[in-house]
């Protein structure tokens, strides 16, 4: 038979040793901040402040870890954004969406043909949760996420709503903040085009051979 | 002489709160000035210097039966106020007469008592001996105890001795009646559901 | 005459407050300090000296919280009555100050002419009258919101502190009756002479009564059904921000001190400590303020209790509250009661004997019973009936 309110004093003994151990072995006990995945294992100047800087983008993205998430945003390989953009308007990430934030519309050329670039792509801050579907569904690898967490702004209508020029985002920036899931994604990519020109070449192989032939055979009765 | 003002002050503050709880249309409103009659009249009791009747008063009346008045409310009625009720009733004058001999008939015992000048410390001995105290040792208005405070027999001691000795039964009595009354509750609340599940699946 | 008495009352009752309001912004943040690291995390410790990075363990805290709501829009929702909105956290804040002045705490700067309210013949039953007007006061907060989920959290509120008030109030009736008097510092100077009264057995029960019983009275964990915020939001003070809400916060931590501090008065000697003597009726401190001193860190004490109990149980459901206060609670501290005056008329008898032997029956029959109510009130498991299944 167990003493009275014997449940509570073994509880009482757990939350103790926590409290205890908290500032003796803090290691086990507190180990959200442990910072040992940095490299050089010590905590960088400042970190866990709150940036002061408003410079560079960067600013308040490396006193992050670098598995945060806040906000998704476009990618694009290098030089003119808008010449290099991976997205091709195809919408899958809007219908995807769960809180229906994403509004993309195509970009048209002056013939009225379509061409592979959003016109208009615009994420609503207030409404995104940061579930990072429309990450996992892009077919073209375009949308990833970005850890920048200074979006507010004075302005409660348009100021939260993020415009596609605000959204591009070259690579390497996207290796600098994600270096790990960026080389990830860049080799899952070249790995895909690696397979894709494979396929090709293997199709104009069999093209070619199949010509050959029709191009033998042709000879062939021809010359019967 | 702060007596007297704290007298006035307490009188208006509880005479104010009953009539604004007569008068209000809206229930709950009317409630709580009633509640600030109930403090109104505890603070009266203690310029009596019945301190202990004054927490009892704000313990039972303030703490629960104003809240039990403010769950039956809650619990029956729509208290928005925004009904149409007339708070005027044809017999007013009549009212009026019945109040008015009911307060002359208040003040008639009190009128050998002087012009509401508050006794000195050392007379509320003399008020104690003056109820009859039959388990009392005959301690009070001697020169042994002459100052309030110091006694053996606080009012508290007395009041509880009053209720072993010569009230007893009163109090036996009412506990027995307060106990019919929380049987009756809990009847009165479970009768309410009665057992429908006569049908069984067969 | 009125000035004098002014001055006599303001010497009493403003340093109360300001000590209470210092204590309460300090253990706003011992709380969450305490809280987080049982929970395995730091608590706040960057707000320290304004406008310097020095964070000095996150002292600054409270004053940056109280510096928030007092900025914060006041929101009254539309249709709400509007003067018992404003009126309900006053009402919660005010009973919870009133009653520091009836603690027994001698401070050095008071003489014998300030009003030391806690010489009142009856000052335990007005902590008890004047605690009980916090009820009133959470129901007029679920009221007046205009929010019916805010209602039926103010109408749990109440309930849950309408019933624990019971056992509360008995198990102090069984110092009151061990001393004889309602008068504060007499019940502290008896025990100052003799043993605290927590180290008798019905002195025990009735403490761990009280102190649960306390816990339920302030809406604390694990009783604070009315204000969690899983449960119904925060219950009965969904509608109020800014500075009603700091009122309500203040009025709650207030009322930890206020019940905490009865306690120590009725459990702990309140004041008693190395260094204070009883001597010939007034008690003699080593330097003046001493008591104060114990009776304070006597307070913290069971502070720190509380925010352990915080950090370590779950939430009570609302039936299971109810229950513990009905079927446990009452029927333990009127038997405790039962128990403890048997003991009264044997300790008079003067034979150490009778005394000890009355001491280990009132032990055995205290735990027994609160063990055998444990049994009785544990639910049973029945198998499961299949009304339609096969």
């Amino acid at each position: 038979m167990s003493i009275l309110g014997g449940g509570i004093f073994k509880g009482m003994a757990v939350t103790l040793r926590n409290f205890v151990g908290s500032y003796i072995n803090k290691k086990e006990r507190l180990p959200t901040n442990d910072y040992s995945w940095r490299a050089d294992g010590a905590l960088p100047q400042g970190i866990g402040d709150y940036p002061k800087e408003k410079g560079e983008q960067l600013s308040d993205t490396t006193t992050v870890t670098e598995y945060s998430r806040n906000f998704p945003m476009l990618l694009h390989d290098g030089g003119e954004p808008m010449d290099t953009v991976r997205c091709v308007a195809c919408q899958i990430c809007e219908r995807e969406c769960p809180p229906q934030c994403i509004y993309i519309e195509k970009d048209y050329d002056e013939n009225g043909k379509y061409i592979k670039r959003p016109a208009v792509f615009d994420i609503d801050v207030s409404v995104c949760m940061s579930c990072q579907i429309c990450v996992e569904v892009c077919p073209f690898d375009a949308i990833v996420m970005n850890s920048q967490f200074e979006l507010s702004t004075p302005d409660r209508f348009g100021g939260l709503l993020v415009r596609r020029d605000d959204l591009l985002k070259s690579n390497d920036y996207y290796h600098q903040i994600h270096p790990e899931e960026a080389a990830a994604r860049d080799q899952k990519m070249a790995v895909e085009k690696a397979a894709k020109e494979a396929k090709k070449k293997a199709a104009a192989e069999k093209a070619k051979a199949a010509a050959e032939k029709k191009a033998a055979e042709a000879a062939k009765e021809e010359a019967e | 002489m702060n007596e007297v003002i704290a007298f006035w002050i307490l009188s208006a503050v509880a005479v104010l709160g009953a009539l604004v709880a007569v008068r209000k249309r809206n229930l709950i409103h009317g409630v709580f000035a009633l509640l600030v009659f109930f403090a109104g009249l505890s603070g009266l009791f203690l310029l009596l210097l019945a301190e202990f009747i004054a927490a009892v008063q704000v313990l039972v009346y303030i703490g629960a039966v104003g809240i039990l008045l403010l769950f039956a409310i809650m619990l029956t009625e729509r208290v928005a106020g925004d009904d149409d009720r007339r708070m005027t009733s044809r017999g007013w004058l009549w009212g009026l007469v019945a109040a008015a001999a009911v307060f002359v008939l208040l003040l008639l015992p009190l009128s050998p008592v002087q012009q509401l000048s508050m006794p000195k410390a050392q007379d509320p001995s003399e008020f104690l001996t003056q109820i009859s105290d039959p388990g009392s040792d005959g301690k009070f208005g001697t020169e042994e105890y002459p100052k309030f405070g110091k006694d053996d027999r606080k009012p508290v001691e007395q009041l509880g001795r009053k209720l072993m000795d010569p009230y007893v039964v009163t109090l036996e009595v009412l506990a027995l009646l307060l106990t019919a009354a929380l049987i009756g509750a809990v009847t009165a609340a479970q009768s309410v559901r009665m057992p429908k599940e006569e049908d069984s699946p067969e | 005459m009125i000035p004098e008495l002014l001055i006599n009352i303001l010497i009493t009752t403003v340093p109360l407050m300001l000590i209470f309001a210092t204590l309460f912004a300090f253990t706003t943040w011992l709380e969450r300090k305490a809280l987080a690291r049982i929970q395995n995390r730091i608590g706040p410790n960057k707000v320290g000296i304004p406008c310097t990075r020095i964070g000095l363990f996150g002292l600054g805290q409270p004053a940056a919280d109280g510096i928030k709501m007092i900025f914060k829009e006041n929101i009254v929702p539309r249709g709400a009555d509007r003067l018992f909105h404003l009126l309900a956290p006053i009402l919660a804040l005010i009973p919870a100050m009133l009653v520091l002045c009836f603690l027994p705490l001698d401070f050095p700067w008071v003489n014998e002419d300030s009003v030391k309210a806690y010489l009142l013949d009856g000052a335990v039953i007005f902590f008890f009258a004047i605690t009980g007007l916090n009820t009133l006061a959470v129901f007029m907060a679920g009221w007046a919101s205009r929010n019916k989920y805010s209602l039926l959290g103010g109408m749990r509120a109440v309930a849950q502190m309408v019933s624990y008030e019971i056992p509360l109030v008995l198990s102090a009736v069984i110092v009151v009756m061990m001393v004889g008097s309602l008068n504060a510092a007499e019940i502290a100077g008896v025990q100052m002479r003799e043993n605290w009264f927590v180290f008798s057995p019905w002195g025990f029960a009735a403490f761990v009564i009280f102190f649960i019983a306390a816990l339920a009275e302030t809406n604390r964990s694990p009783f604070d059904l009315p204000e969690a915020e899983s449960e119904i939001i925060a219950g009965y003070f969904t509608e109020y921000s800014g500075f009603k809400f700091a009122l309500f916060f203040l009025g709650e931590y207030i009322a930890m001190f206020a019940i905490s501090g009865l306690a120590v008065t009725l459990f702990l000697g309140g004041g008693d400590g190395p260094g204070v003597t009883l001597d010939q009726g007034l008690p003699t401190e080593a330097f003046p303020g001493l008591a104060v001193i114990w009776f304070l860190m006597k307070i913290f004490a069971l502070i720190a209790m509380m925010i352990w109990l915080r950090g370590t149980l779950p939430r009570l459901r609302v039936d299971q509250l109810m229950g513990f206060a009905w079927k446990f609670m009452l029927p333990l501290s009127i038997l405790n009661i039962l128990v403890a005056g048997f003991a009264w008329h044997a300790e008079r008898l003067g034979n150490t004997y009778i005394t000890v032997t009355t001491w280990v029956i009132s032990l055995a029959i205290l735990y027994g019973a609160a063990s055998g109510l444990n049994q009785l009130n544990r639910g049973k498991v029945r198998p499961r009936e299949y009304k339609y299944a096969e």
